[in-house]
């Protein structure tokens, strides 16, 4: 069973969604399997949550939507816009830089 | 255990002012879903009602998903944004463009509507030359 995400999480699962979406459209649900298997289930996202995220990102235009009949069935896949990938980069880098401090931070002796 | 109860969802959401094109997507998305991790549990050999208790636990709770979407100001919908102007100005606009509506596009269609007009003189005359006809025929000279 999957822990639950720690409270500093905030921002990790539009920079999970971005950068999965930068390589190809997807849709909600492979989108879940996706994070799932890339985070090696390190991250869960509540599956249903997705939407109100992905719906937020494509209201802020970072993503678009299409609808797309696969298999007799329609569904809505999110892709990139141009917005998405420049707020994908700056995120990446905010997050590199988080992630460089508190590897700094844990490799230095603790004092008393 | 039952389905997930999107109707409930769905009127929460419309009601918190969630703009109705993202709450019938969004509801619409979280059935296909259902749907998606039902087939992939009867797929791994799960029998239909525990792969449906299973999709259930998986999909999360429809309360999440509904503070997680009235969280975003930005999925409101305008009327919610901006009640005076829902209220106040929209029913005035359309007041006004109702009966404007009738009159372009009559404009944009004269020509249709100019044969439609002779078509129906052409009628109406006939059929009154005919009442003419008959009503001379039983009259007495």
């Amino acid at each position: 069973m999957t822990q639950p995400n720690p409270p500093f999480m905030t921002g990790v699962p539009e920079l999970l969604l971005l950068r999965i979406l930068e390589q190809q459209e997807m849709y909600g649900y492979q989108l879940v399997r996706s994070v799932k298997q890339v985070t090696a289930e390190a991250i869960s996202l509540g599956e249903g949550v997705i939407y109100p995220a992905l719906h937020g990102l494509e209201r802020n235009g970072s993503l678009k939507s299409r609808r797309k009949a696969v298999g007799g069935r329609t569904r809505v896949y999110y892709s990139l816009t141009r917005k998405g990938k420049k707020r994908l980069a700056k995120l990446q880098d905010d997050w590199r830089r988080i992630q460089n401090g508190i590897s700094t931070a844990l490799e230095v002796p603790a004092h008393a | 255990m039952p389905r997930p109860d999107f109707v409930e969802l769905r009127t929460e959401l419309l009601q918190s002012g969630i703009s109705p094109g993202h709450v019938f997507r969004a509801i619409t998305e979280l059935d296909e879903h259902f749907e998606d991790l039902v087939f992939a549990e009867i797929e791994d050999g799960s029998e239909r009602a525990t792969a449906e208790r299973n999709a259930v636990v998986a999909l999360g709770d429809l309360a999440e998903v509904s503070r997680a979407m009235q969280q975003q100001p930005e999925l409101k919908s305008w009327a919610w944004n901006y009640p005076r102007l829902a209220r106040i100005v929209y029913p005035l606009a359309c007041i006004v463009a109702l009966p404007a509506v009738p009159v372009i596009a009559g404009v944009q269609n004269a020509s249709l509507l100019a044969r439609w007009a002779v078509c129906a003189l052409v009628g109406g005359f006939v059929t009154a030359l005919m009442f003419l006809v008959l009503q001379l025929s039983i009259s007495p000279l």
